[in-house]
């Protein structure tokens, strides 16, 4: 246990030159576990986990993976290092097929090795099965999200960072998400999750940071965040955290 | 009536949409209209020209292949000035049209890609002047084929070769890793980038193919027509009109819309007189997209 997979230290990264969103951050994720980032609205978490990915430049700090530097490495080097991303929106290709879609996710393979892995993903996903031939734009948001995350996990990443994979999810798909992930560390995979949805990840996850202003500003185990009074000064500012149905209206009616 | 328009329109057809494919290619993947696109035609052209000059200079005169008015040096000539036209593109991309995508409004690459046209123009009149020459001044017999059509040995090699360069293309697009790593580009280069895809080598396999499916169609040009250094500026309308018609994007689109506009322009020009040629491709163009916007084959973003 304790064997770290991802580190990131002090990172400073932005969209333009000397306006850091990320504020010298620093998050380990261990070898199994899921560690959740919440915070505020803003508090730049996409931006975050977007510049571990290679997406967004990087000023200062450094980010490794099994104790190799990756520090902004081209956002298409980072799946071949084991580094697999899902954005929050736009996550398929609207007009390929469920299976071209996978197709394309297999480039980094050995061609011989794609035809097996897409049907392992098939027998994980048998939503996707049944929809192979159908276009990705087509599909429901939940089946939207599994063809994301199965295009992410078909090429074996050593870790999964995905962004608010629950954001714009009726309820029933919301805990269907929750459940495909909670599976997906049980095979054996890391995860990095941002999310809105605080409840619902924290059940799922190991550990939590909370990222305000661009820092993270607070660290626990899952299990203890949800009932610590530090959350909601930092992450509601001085609102009560409502237990039931915290962050109900954000994420437009998803429990 | 005759129906001769009917292979005339085929022709000037498969020109304008083997054309078409290139510049649909660069405005979904690379996400500007390259107004040079025609210009490559032309120096596709003069470059194989010049490769059938050294070829005659070494080997003396080479026998046509019967009954064609050419023979293998034009063949051979036509793979070297396609290799030719696709490095030019990269070069391009190199110096001029990647430094202006990275820029935040297409318009600006689209402007570039104007003056790159002017340049390369201007230094084919330079180069090679202005006056119209030919790969070859035979005069082919044309066979009656029925219908009052009649049709010359080359035009049907011509048309065969386009059919069999568009299969191709849409097999590599559609049915092979580079065609859905293309495709992903156009969808979505964040997320293709994501997914793995080097953007540059996508990029690069763009323009190899435009061109060098450029040089085909202005060598089919010079072919049936005549080789002049405006070839390939005045093919710049009917190609966009084809590309638009067609959807943006599509490859088949691109050419179905060539073969249209080629049909319609043809048409016009024995309906109704040759002053009709260019304004009926633009009314077509304008009444399919009141019709359907998206063109024939797009698709609707979701
Ligand atoms: N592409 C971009 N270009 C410039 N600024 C951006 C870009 N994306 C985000 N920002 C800015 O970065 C800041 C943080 O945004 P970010 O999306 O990282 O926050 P977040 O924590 O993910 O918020 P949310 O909970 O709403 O998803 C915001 O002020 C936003 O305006
Ligand atoms: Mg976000």
């Amino acid at each position: 246990m304790n064997e770290t997979v991802l580190v990131v230290s002090d990172l400073e990264a932005g969209y333009e030159p000397g306006v850091p969103i990320v504020r010298g951050a620093s998050i380990t994720v261990n070898k199994g576990e899921i560690v959740v980032v919440l915070g505020p609205n803003g508090a730049g978490k996409s931006s975050l986990i977007k510049a571990v990915a290679g997406l967004v430049p990087i000023s200062r700090g450094k980010v490794l993976l099994d104790g190799q530097d990756i520090t902004a490495a081209p956002a298409h080097i980072m799946i071949r290092l084991g580094l697999a991303f899902v954005p929050q929106t736009e996550n398929v290709f609207p007009r390929m097929s469920v299976e071209d879609n996978l197709k394309v996710a297999c480039g980094i393979l050995e061609r011989r090795l794609a035809p097996a892995r897409i049907e392992e993903m098939y027998a994980a996903f048998p939503d996707l099965l049944r929809q192979r031939r159908t276009r990705a734009g087509n599909l429901s948001g939940g089946q939207r999200q599994m063809l994301a995350v199965a295009r992410a996990l078909i090429v074996h990443p050593k870790v999964l960072v995905l962004d608010e994979p629950s954001a714009g999810l009726s309820p029933k798909f919301v805990s269907m998400v929750f459940e495909m992930l909670s599976d997906i560390r049980k095979s054996g995979v890391t995860i990095l999750l941002v999310e809105q949805n605080a409840k619902a990840a924290l059940a799922i996850g190991d550990r939590a940071y909370v990222l305000v202003e661009g820092k993270e500003r607070h660290e626990a185990a899952a299990s203890t965040l949800w009932d610590d009074p530090v959350i909601a000064e930092l992450y509601l500012g001085q609102r009560p955290l409502r237990k039931d149905s915290a962050r109900h209206t954000e994420t437009g009616g998803a429990a | 009536m005759s129906l001769q328009f009917v292979v005339d329109g085929l022709l000037t057809g498969s020109m304008i949409g083997l054309g078409a494919i290139g510049v649909t290619l660069t405005y979904s993947i690379l996400r500007f209209s390259n107004f040079a696109h025609g210009d490559f035609m032309a120096w596709g052209t003069y470059a194989t020209l010049t490769v059938v000059g050294a070829i005659a200079a070494m080997f003396g005169k080479v026998a046509p292949i019967a009954p064609l008015s050419f023979g293998w040096p034009l063949i051979v000539a036509l793979v070297v000035g396609a290799a030719f036209t696709a490095l030019l593109a990269l070069l391009l991309d190199k110096v001029l049209f990647s430094r202006l995508r990275k820029q935040e409004q297409a318009i600006i690459a689209v402007m570039g890609s104007f003056g790159a046209s002017m340049a390369l123009r201007s230094l084919l009149e330079f180069i090679f002047t202005s006056r119209p020459t030919y790969f070859s001044r035979a005069i082919q017999i044309a066979m009656p084929v029925g219908f009052g059509i009649r049709i010359t040995p080359d035009q049907i090699a011509l048309l065969i070769l386009t059919a069999a360069l568009v299969l191709a293309v849409h097999l590599l697009t559609t049915r092979t890793q580079t065609g859905r790593s293309m495709q992903a580009m156009s969808q979505n280069p964040a997320l293709a980038r994501i997914a793995g895809i080097d953007v540059a080598s996508v990029v690069r396999v763009t323009w190899v193919i435009g061109a060098a499916l450029a040089c085909v169609a202005g060598v089919m040009i010079g072919v049936l027509v005549q080789i002049r250094p405006l070839m390939g500026f005045d093919m710049l309308l009917p190609m966009f009109a084809a590309a638009i018609l067609g959807g943006i994007g599509s490859i088949p689109g691109a050419v179905l819309g060539g073969l249209i506009i080629g049909l319609a322009e043809a048409g016009a020009v024995q309906l109704i007189g040759a002053e009709w040629r260019a304004a009926v491709s633009f009314i077509i163009l304008m009444a399919v997209l009141i019709v359907r916007p998206i063109g024939l084959f797009g698709v609707r973003e979701r």
